[in-house]
């Protein structure tokens, strides 16, 4: 019977292998930064010229900073799972995992990826958009907070398509009714946090969600990943 | 479903829809004839809640009692008739709305619950479509619905609470269980009963339409 | 019977609602019959 510190070496391990691989490829990385700098170009260009009041950016700005999350992490996710199939590596992780332990590396590899993204991201747009936030404590629990929800929910979804055909448009089809409540949520929160209102109930209900998504996901992931 | 069962269901939904127009009064409030709707509106969304939590229920009977086919079979009709009454529900609604607040859509939170809710049907069946082998469809499609499921709850009960609604709902109730004519709420009642009935009806005539077509093409 | 009045919308109902029901009826029966037959 494994014991805790071998499920955790096994987690680690396959954080790690994932990160190797990132390293060697670049493609999450790039495809991540890419789109979400590109995405960020346009929004900046086609709001600056019309000067976003401060009552509009609180209104608009925060939607469009998680769009661009949303839609990046889309973009570039996925593929920790399609790959697999792909290349054939899928079986031997079968055989050399516990599925949960595998899940929770590949969780932790993508939110780290969500994390970076974020801490990149958020400053400047923030910058390139006036937008002056004033509780930057909640933002920062939002960010952390709904990235991982953006992660853990994005990772488990990444794995039921990478069995099916048509992934790419698959992926958005399956996980955005699912991560709408995380993004609603995230944005209200972040609204809240620009105009330096208190949280409320609404942060509770981010955590409860992103718990709800862990434990369906620990769940579930052995019936998705095992035949 | 059994001769005589059937024949109380027609005679039940039949009063239903007598009752509708003749037995139930008017709402306040509401504009002209206008509040009739909702007689048939809440209890087709309702029945498309009770099939979103009975697919979410099959699929997990499905995943960890035996990976038995009939549940499976179960959860997809489920989900299709969901959609169906889904739909349905969201159209009466809409029409409302426009007579009411003269805008077909105006995105409060119970609209926003519903278009969700009908996304999340639409995914699962594009889901299914998009997998050849059948074991490994039923295995998908079901953990998708039981993600549904995990995620419903912030759907259909968190996220209206937090957000100001346009939704009568939190008007007549909010402002004390009193304000609502007991007769509206039989017949609304009466309704939902119906429809339930009558969902698991159809439902039951899918699932074994679906049990012999997938005998035939076994063989 | 005016045209647009309660009672025409509640005619009209009645008679989709009953032959639905008919409809599901037959079907099951039908359905019932080839369940025998397998």
């Amino acid at each position: 019977m494994r014991n805790a510190s071998s499920w955790a070496a096994e987690a680690t391990a396959v954080f790690v292998k994932e990160w190797r691989c990132e390293f060697r490829t670049r493609y999450a990385l790039n495809t991540l930064a890419l789109f979400a700098f590109t995405t960020l170009v346009v929004v900046s260009v086609s709001l600056g010229p019309l000067g976003v009041s401060a009552s509009q950016g609180t209104a608009v700005l925060p939607v469009m900073l998680w769009v661009i999350l949303l839609f990046s992490v889309a973009a570039g996710l996925p593929r920790a799972f399609v790959q697999e199939e792909e290349t054939g590596t899928a079986m031997a992780l079968r055989l050399a995992a516990t599925p949960s332990a595998l899940f929770c590396g590949k969780l932790a590899y993508g939110l780290t990826l969500v994390l970076a993204l974020e801490a990149l991201l958020t400053p400047v747009y923030a910058a390139m958009m006036n937008l002056q936030v004033a509780s930057p404590g909640l933002l920062a629990a939002v960010l952390a907070a709904g990235g991982y929800g953006l992660a853990a929910g994005s990772t488990l979804v990444a794995a039921i398509i990478a069995q099916a055909r048509s992934k790419g448009t698959l992926f958005s089809v399956l996980s955005f009714p699912v991560l709408l409540p995380l993004l609603l949520l995230s944005v209200e929160l972040t609204r809240l946090a620009v105009a330096g209102s208190p949280a409320g109930v609404a942060l509770p209900q981010l955590l409860l969600y992103d718990a709800s998504v862990t434990v369906a996901g620990l769940m579930l992931f052995p019936a998705v990943w095992n035949p | 479903m059994k001769n005589p069962l059937a024949w109380l269901l027609w005679l039940w939904i039949s009063a239903v829809i007598v009752g509708a127009f003749f037995y139930a009064p008017l709402a306040q409030g509401f504009i002209g004839e206008s509040s009739r709707i909702l007689f048939f509106h809440v209890p087709m969304a309702w029945v498309s809640f009770v099939a979103f939590i009975a697919a979410g229920v099959w699929s997990l009977l499905y995943l960890y009692r035996g990976r038995q086919p009939r549940h499976d079979r179960a959860a997809a009709a489920a989900v299709e008739l969901g959609l169906l009454f889904g739909v349905l529900a969201t159209v009466t609604g809409s029409l409302w709305a426009r007579i009411m607040w003269n805008a077909y859509w105006n995105w409060d939170p119970r609209q926003t619950s519903i278009v969700v809710a009908l996304l999340f049907y639409a995914a699962y069946l594009a889901l299914r479509s998009a997998v050849e082998d059948d074991n490994t469809r039923a295995r998908l499609s079901a953990a998708y619905a039981v993600l549904g499921l995990a995620v419903a709850p912030f759907l259909f009960f968190i996220m209206p609470r937090i957000m100001f609604s346009l939704h009568p709902q939190s008007v007549i109730n909010a402002q004390g269980k009193v304000e609502v004519e007991s007769r509206m709420v039989q017949v609304l009642l009466a309704g939902s009963a119906g429809f339930t009935a009558l969902f698991f009806w159809v439902h039951n005539l899918r699932c074994r339409i679906q049990a012999l077509s997938d005998r035939k093409s076994a063989l | 019977m005016e045209l647009g009045g309660s009672g025409w919308i509640v005619a009209v109902n009645l008679i989709i609602w009953t032959g639905l029901f008919l409809y599901l009826l037959r079907l099951g029966k039908r359905l019932r019959e080839m369940e025998k037959e397998s």
